[in-house]
């Protein structure tokens, strides 16, 4: 049943939550609210159930006006699962669900064997049938929470509302409730409209998003075009990184630092990392947050570090995808090496494309620079070339620091830094050191 | 609860109040057999059994004593059962009681008034006493109601506190009048403590319709009062009108309690512990909370009555310290026994 949201303002006292908020929801959509606290997702779910009357416009559900409804014949078009499920009396799962019934009947009439297989029915959708006779006390949360869909569901909605339903569940629950929402609105033709807190569930269950934004819409559409990560920084005021699903191909948010400038005392120096594999990401990141110049070299495109070096906007010398490290790379890898006050190898996979980044260890170690070579791993074979990469890295072996483990790196590149005249305590800042 | 068990249940709780009444009646200073007893009550009820060999002073003792007695007690523990499962559900709280929002204290305030007026002014007409009680009684919920009313609406945590404020405050002002009571306190005292002693026919017929016509309503709200213990929102999700069935419960449940209270002064614990206990029976669903709390209730208060003018004779003890006697242990029992889920 389509909904029509037409102009929709709600004011609390002074404070005005919505603002003139107007969008449809078809049919047999399934369409998820989004934004963050405070934005005036829940006020809107509790307006369009009617538990809270706008101040000005108005919402159509099908051809009628919501305020025209009598409460008995909303409960039968629509049915809504709130956020708060506890409950404090010992009725029976089935007993829970039958009170799905409730607007079918009249005052005097008991439930029929209908009502008894309408709420039937919706045990087994859930699957909450084995739970059929247990108090709703003895649940867990997640079984509470499909006990109220399935209550929600024998009253036999048009349309379903929910109110954060997977908030305050593990990631298994908060996937099968979610799945089932989303298999009632394709399978069962139900429409849905779901405020969702976690951005990638939405983007991977919803058919269409609404991103809710100080009381207004700032978009809504399929998840693509909401989930840009210029709306993400917008409405979040954080820095996200929107790749697509591995597998499916939905936007996948993923957090980036830097919004926050912390620590600015190594900002004047650099540090190359020679990085591939997903070797150096972590590094790369820690030494941002703690405000050094980074830059890597050479990574291929697309790489996970070189995604993670140009999302953290670090200068970074870049090759072709799935190529060898060319000899021009490599010149432009060495002239960026020339101005770099330390340089770290990551624990990189070694193959016959990527020996070179190995000789310009070896070339910066003989112009004096301090060469830091992470082993955190180092009984781990990662040469592939069959020799000739186990025989550069013991030379580089032999003139550089090896470190341990990361936290040994900060402290080493904090003494360096401090011996040379500049304060620097990015140890304290990045993580507490665990033997001090 | 299965529907042949509901039936069994009952039956059960019928027969026993049945027994109750007649064993109750015969129970006394003059012991009568309670197949006379029986045989009374039915000829006077029926005229089909004969009862002109027994003497006329014994008839007189089991139908112009003790049976208005025996069935008050009925009536009144009937009525303050009904109430407090109806206030539990409706306030959502274990611990609500008839009293909860203040209609016993403003009863109690009505009664005093009215007892000083006939002991100071003599001035005095028939039901006085109840008719005064239970002005009182409306007088408290009306006030309690508009206090606790924000914008159309009755939230339950503002009615709550209302109650306990007018409440309290109407407490003050009985122990003031207590004060220019001067001798007649015990008089006050006693109807305080809550007792049958000395109530008519007349009593019976006073509160028999608020009880009749209450319950009607409650049980035709039963089913509502189920949804709303899933919460308020979720009720009105659920189909149900909210305000207007808290309005329409609220109204009910104190009316049967003003008038129950107005004939019996203020019985406590039977209206907190007998809901819990049928509860732990048949579960929260009020279509049967409802009717075998009220039959709970009735038998309960019959022998806390009958303990109450036996245990001491000739003296009597006021009905509501029996009731507290046997109810705060029991209710202790209940919730250690069950640890801390007295729930609804």
């Amino acid at each position: 049943m389509r909904i029509e949201i037409q102009d929709i303002s709600f004011t609390y006292g002074n404070h005005q939550v919505l603002e003139g908020t107007t969008f449809h929801v078809s049919s047999g959509k399934f369409v998820g609210i989004i934004g963050p606290n405070g934005s005036g997702k829940t006020t809107l779910l509790k307006v369009l159930s009617r538990i809270l009357q706008p101040t000005a416009g108005c919402v159509r559900i099908g051809e009628q006006s919501l305020s025209e409804l009598t409460q008995k014949e909303l409960a039968r078009t629509m049915a809504v699962v709130s956020q708060d499920t506890n409950v404090g009396y010992q009725f029976s799962v089935e007993d829970v669900v039958l009170m799905g019934r409730a607007p079918y009947l009249g005052r005097f009439q008991s439930e029929s064997l209908a009502d008894y297989e309408i709420a039937r029915h919706a045990l087994e959708v859930t699957g909450c049938t084995h739970l059929r006779d247990r108090s709703i006390l003895e649940l867990s949360g997640g079984e509470r929470q499909r006990v109220t869909i399935a209550r929600a569901l024998a009253q036999q909605p048009k349309v379903l509302l929910l109110d954060e339903p997977t908030s305050h569940l593990d990631i298994g629950y908060q996937q099968e409730i979610l799945d089932l929402v989303k298999r009632l609105s394709t399978v069962e033709g139900l429409t849905v409209v779901a405020v969702l807190h976690d951005l990638n569930l939405a983007a991977y269950f919803c058919h269409e998003l609404v991103l809710m934004h100080q009381g207004k819409i700032l978009a809504c559409g399929q998840p693509t075009d909401v989930l840009t990560a210029d709306n993400i920084e917008k409405v979040y005021a954080t820095r996200v990184l929107v790749t697509p699903h591995p597998v499916f191909g939905t936007p996948q948010i993923s957090l980036l630092p830097g919004t926050r400038e912390q620590n600015k005392h190594g900002e004047n120096h650099q540090i190359h990392v020679i990085a591939g594999g997903g070797s150096g990401g972590e590094i790369m990141r820690d030494l941002c947050d703690a405000g050094y110049k980074v830059t890597a070299g050479v990574l291929s495109v697309g790489d996970s570090d070189w995604e993670a070096a140009r999302a953290l906007s670090i200068p970074v010398i870049s090759e072709a995808p799935f190529s060898s490290v060319s000899p021009e790379r490599h010149q432009e890898n060495l002239a960026m090496l020339e101005t770099a006050q330390a340089v770290i190898l990551t624990e990189i996979p070694l193959g016959h494309g990527n020996l070179l980044n190995l000789e310009a260890a070896l070339q910066a170690a003989a112009a004096g620079k301090p060469v830091y070579m992470i082993e955190e791993k180092p009984a781990q074979n990662r040469d592939f070339t069959g020799g000739p990469g186990q025989e550069l890295l013991t030379k580089v072996q032999q003139q550089a620091q090896s470190i341990r483990e990361k936290t040994e790196l900060y402290r080493a590149l904090a003494e360096q830094f401090s011996s040379s005249g500049q304060l620097n305590d990015f140890t304290d800042v990045t993580r507490p050191a665990v033997d001090q | 609860m299965k529907t042949r068990n509901k039936y069994l249940l009952y039956t059960l709780l019928l027969s026993a109040l049945v027994v109750s009444v007649i064993l109750a009646t015969a129970v006394g200073a003059v012991a009568i057999p309670p197949r006379e007893t029986f045989q009374i009550i039915i000829s006077r009820l029926t005229g089909l059994w004969q009862s002109s060999d027994i003497p006329a002073t014994t008839q007189a003792i089991i139908w112009n004593l003790r049976l208005p007695r025996v069935l008050l007690g009925l009536l009144v523990g009937a009525s303050l059962a009904l109430a407090g499962v109806s206030f539990q559900g409706l306030l959502r709280n274990p611990l609500a009681d008839p009293f909860t929002i203040g209609v016993s204290s403003g009863a109690a305030v009505g009664a005093t008034i009215a007892m000083l007026l006939q002991q100071t002014y003599q001035i005095s007409f028939t039901q006085m006493l109840p008719i005064f009680a239970f002005a009182g009684a409306f007088l408290a919920m009306f006030f309690v109601y508009n206090l606790a009313r924000i914008g159309g609406q009755v939230p339950v945590v503002t009615l709550l506190l209302a109650g306990v404020v007018v409440s309290s405050f109407l407490s003050a002002v009985i122990s003031l009048l207590m004060v220019f009571a001067g001798e007649d306190m015990q008089g006050i005292f006693f109807w305080l403590s809550g007792g049958l002693l000395m109530r008519s026919w007349s009593e019976i017929w006073f509160v028999l319709p608020y009880l009749l016509i209450g319950s009607i309503i409650l049980f035709t709200y039963a089913r509502d009062l189920n949804v709303l213990l899933m919460g308020e929102e979720a009720a009105l999700t659920l189909g149900v009108n909210v305000e207007r069935t808290k309005r329409v419960l609220l109204v009910t449940a104190s009316l049967i309690t003003a008038a129950a209270v107005s004939v019996s002064g203020m019985i406590g614990f039977v209206g907190l512990i007998i809901p819990h206990a049928v509860r732990i029976v048949t579960g929260p669903d009020h279509r049967v909370l409802l009717p075998a709390s009220a039959l709970v209730g009735a038998t309960f208060l019959i022998w806390a009555d009958v303990v109450a003018r036996t245990v001491m004779i000739p003296k009597e003890i006021p009905v509501g310290i029996i009731t507290a006697f046997v109810g705060a242990p029991f209710f202790i029992y209940l919730l250690r026994k069950k640890k801390s889920e007295i729930r609804l």
